[in-house]
């Protein structure tokens, strides 16, 4: 570390209280028909890691776009450093030393490693050229630094790369920028168990070199271990701010960011389970699964364990139509059903909710209510023509049962990540599918709505339909599921009954490929 | 429990809602701006020219609008997909060829028919490259217009057709109830559009394929039908637009509707329908053709020449991007 940064940061001196490093004061904001911020104020720190919770839509998004730049407050002030600030667009953050990195990573697929990591501040030679040898050379030492031995070559083309890895170039690219604020929304919400371990390790690495950060999660066990302090925004107010020591438990925090005492996250299990309804045998894809063999009952929950790229989102979409399959047969009922296309899947009762919701499962330039009725549409009218009472009565009826609370008739990307899950369940429940394959349903919503999509999980379950649940969130699993099969290197390696639940178990079977394979690549945390 | 959060989704409404202009243009601009836009214009070329604001005159901006109208609704639906239909013009052109020879030979109705069919199958061909052969919609368009282009001017041998019937040449002066058969049409087709898109299944799946093509395609709808429809509808608009034409020059013309891509795309684009597909309305795209031909007439009216003209256009379109881009931008972020 001591070679990007040592000229840059003094050690943190010891009061750490007289080191208000970055601070924001009475930040107001305003978009049309809201109030995002109403008069935040908060303080980092020198060498701190400073958590921000809130739900969706309490204005932690607004704040951090302000601090980076990206959107300019109505009213407030900021300082750096004791030097009030006014940033007129992201560049100016950074000359302040604010780096943020998104949660949409700003990656450039086709350029290598090290020049997205030099992007935009490029090494030259002789004050013209671009010097990729110096470039490839620095990025090497700074992933050396980062993180040993994960066999990341800086020349090596970014678009290949695991989503844990280009957020490791996200980071490496603020190290360049000898940024003293790092600036993190939710970068473990894309990364699976261990990769979030590593990134954790990491942050506390850089806090004792004296980096400030603020961290930005909804997963509150994260916060609870590595923040110094915790700030809990609600409905663009600041509701606390708390030495992380004086929270006792996730629930307090939860309590504070919902306004009210939470009661269980997780819904009992659905206990009536009726035949097998669904089985898939064999299943093989060249190049991405083989043999994959698994069951599900009627009004069964079974979950889907691994790491990212383990395989699980290729075998659901081949199962839905969406990608091709070589080989191995699908059962519904009893019955061998063949599936080409997604058109087929849903024909059969198959519904899929697809790991990422604002890619491939809304429409966000349409309304609410037809991306509820999308996949159903045809059965809405007569002669091809759309009744659009009809429609807005069945997605309105629908939205009422998922508790949808944004506005049906406002465009889908103008609501909150909890309510366009909403959205694409709802379209499910209309084309009343049986058998329900979830893929990361609770990623990046908050933890109101997480616990409102384990009911409704529990709720469709006991109504008889057959959930396949995939995720990363090993709570999840083991609170939600049944049966969890473990997948690693596109294979099945263990299926545990809920009887048998055990974290170490369930990891051992989302590593065994990578066991067998290259034990030394665990070591470094998957990074 | 969980089931009572309603203060995390609806953030507290702006407090004091005095009247911001910069606010209210961001939020209303693209819906209101053109219309505005359109009115300035009519009463700038209204005090300026004497002759702008006369029945007449209007009957005539009414039937130079008509054909590109007819067209621009047409590009409507392929722009609406995320693609472009850059073949307009040489289907104007081959259908106005086709159409001359058949109504020459064999009468009105069967010349209108195959003046249809001819567009159809055009779009048709236009969408199985796009959705088939997974060629770009510029590069097949683009392709395309050079193909029908070509087969026009050897169908006429490259000189006009004529001796179309008398009956259907005059329709392009005839009046209904004081209005020109021409402005009756591109109504006709307006009215189409906008039912097909706002109220049919296959309309509603233009904006969700154009929307998220991959959201949509989970969805279990078949991308490629609902594209190539577009493409067909696009090619029978053109054809519908070269009719009208057709009866207004009394001959089939293998050069007709040359700056019909351009002017239609402009006219979309300024209508605010997104280039990126899934987004604006056919009534928009109305507007975005009343602007062009205002212009265009109300620059005739002051006697600039129109070479100028093309260049006023141009910049024109530019312009309506670039405060497109810098105002208004795209209301529904990446970022939550």
């Amino acid at each position: 570390m001591s070679v990007v940064r040592s000229e840059a940061m003094p050690a943190p001196a010891p009061d750490r209280n007289e080191l208000q490093f970055v601070v924001l004061s009475n930040l107001q904001k305003d978009y049309p028909g809201v109030r995002a911020l109403g008069g935040v104020s908060m303080d980092l720190r020198r060498g701190e890691v400073h958590a921000l919770v809130g739900e969706n839509g309490a204005g932690k998004s607004t704040l951090i776009r302000i601090l980076s730049g990206d959107v300019q407050p109505d009213g407030g002030t900021m300082s750096v450093g004791g030097e009030t600030v006014v940033f007129a667009g992201p560049l100016d953050a950074r000359k302040h030393g604010i780096v943020t990195i998104f949660q949409e990573l700003m990656i450039v697929p086709e350029l290598s490693v090290a020049e997205n990591i030099f992007l935009g501040n490029e090494p030259e030679s002789l004050g013209l050229f671009y010097s990729r040898h110096s470039a490839e050379r620095m990025a090497a030492d700074i992933l050396e630094m980062l993180a040993k031995g994960i066999g990341l070559r800086p020349s090596q083309r970014a678009g290949s790369l695991s989503t844990a890895q280009k957020q490791l170039i996200e980071i490496a690219r603020a190290l360049v920028l000898r940024a003293p604020v790092l600036v993190m929304d939710e970068p473990t919400a894309a990364l699976s168990e261990n990769e979030a371990v590593a990134l954790r390790r990491l942050i506390v690495r850089l806090r004792s070199e004296g980096t400030s950060i603020l961290y930005v999660s909804h997963r509150l066990d994260e916060v609870m271990e590595i923040a110094d302090r915790v700030t809990v925004l609600r409905g663009g107010e600041r509701i606390a701010t708390s030495d992380i020591g004086a929270i006792t438990n996730t629930s307090e925090l939860l309590g504070l960011m919902i306004g009210r005492p939470i009661a269980q996250l997780f819904p009992p299990r659905n206990q009536d389970l009726g035949e097998v309804v669904f089985s898939a045998s064999n299943l093989t894809r060249q190049g991405a699964f083989e043999n994959v063999s698994f069951d599900v009952r009627a009004g069964e929950v079974i979950g889907f364990a691994g790491l990212v790229g383990a395989g699980r989102t290729e075998v659901m979409r081949a199962i839905f139509g969406a990608d091709g399959l070589d080989s191995g047969e699908i059962c519904k009922n009893g019955r061998v059903i063949s599936i080409h296309n997604p058109r087929d899947a849903i024909a059969s009762g198959i519904a899929y909710l697809p790991e990422d919701r604002k890619d491939q499962g809304l429409v966000l330039s349409m309304s609410g209510i037809e991306n509820i009725v999308m996949a159903s549409l045809e059965s809405s009218g007569f002669a091809g023509f759309v009744s659009w009472k009809t429609v807005g009565r069945s997605a309105q009826s629908v939205a009422d049962k998922l508790h949808f609370r944004g506005q049906l008739d406002a465009m889908a990307g103008t609501a909150s990540g909890g309510n366009q899950q909403k959205l694409v369940i709802g379209k499910w429940v209309l084309t009343h599918a049986d058998i329900l394959i979830f893929d990361e349903p609770t990623r990046g919503i908050d933890v109101g709505a997480k616990a409102e999509v384990y009911r409704l999980i529990h709720r469709l379950a006991s109504e008889g339909a057959a959930v396949i649940l995939v995720s990363s969130e090993l709570p999840e699993l083991m609170n939600v599921c049944h049966r969890i099969y473990a997948m690693s290197g596109g294979r099945i390696f263990d299926e545990i009954p809920q009887e048998e639940f055990d974290e170490q178990r369930i990891l051992a079977g989302a590593f065994a490929a990578h066991m067998a394979a290259k034990p030394a690549t665990i070591d470094a945390g998957a990074l | 429990m969980v089931g009572t959060l309603e203060s995390a989704d609806k953030m507290s409404p702006a407090k004091g809602d005095r009247f911001k202009p910069l606010a209210f243009f961001k939020r209303y601009g693209r819906e209101i701006g053109l219309p505005v836009i359109v009115v300035a214009l009519t009463v700038l070329f209204a005090a300026n020219s004497e002759v702008f604001l006369s029945l007449a005159n209007f009957r005539n901006i009414g039937v130079s609008a008509a054909a590109l109208a007819a067209v621009s609704f047409g590009q409507t639906f392929a722009i609406l997909t995320a693609g472009l239909d850059l073949s307009v013009g040489s289907i104007v052109a081959l259908v106005s060829i086709v159409g001359a020879i058949v109504m020459r030979d064999h009468g009105v109705p069967a010349g209108m028919i195959a003046s249809l069919v001819t567009g159809a199958s055009v779009g048709l061909v236009n969408g199985i490259v796009i959705t088939r052969f997974k060629v770009f919609p510029f590069i097949a368009t683009l392709a395309m217009m050079s193909i029908v282009s070509g087969l026009a001017l050897s169908l006429s041998g490259g000189v006009a057709v004529t001796g179309v019937p008398a009956s259907f040449s005059d329709l392009a002066y005839e009046l209904v109830l004081g209005i020109p058969v021409p402005v009756i049409i591109a109504l006709m087709v307006l009215l189409i559009a906008f039912v097909v898109l706002q109220y049919t299944v296959l309309g509603r799946r233009i904006y969700a394929v154009g929307g998220n093509e991959e959201a949509a395609r989970l969805s279990g709808i078949q991308i490629g039908v609902v594209k190539v429809a577009a493409y067909v509808f696009s090619g029978m608009c053109a054809a519908v637009g070269s009719i009208i034409l057709t009866a207004r020059v009394a001959s089939g013309q293998p050069s007709l509707g040359t700056t019909l891509p351009l002017e239609s795309v402009a006219a979309v684009v300024l209508g605010g329908i997104s280039l990126f597909g899934g987004r604006g309305s056919v009534v928009g795209v109305a507007f975005g053709v009343l602007f062009v031909s205002i212009l265009s007439n109300g620059l005739n009216l002051l006697n600039v020449p129109s070479y100028t003209q093309m260049m006023v256009i141009g910049g024109a379109l530019i312009l309506a991007v670039a405060l497109d881009q810098a105002f208004i931008g795209s209301r529904v972020g990446r970022r939550g």
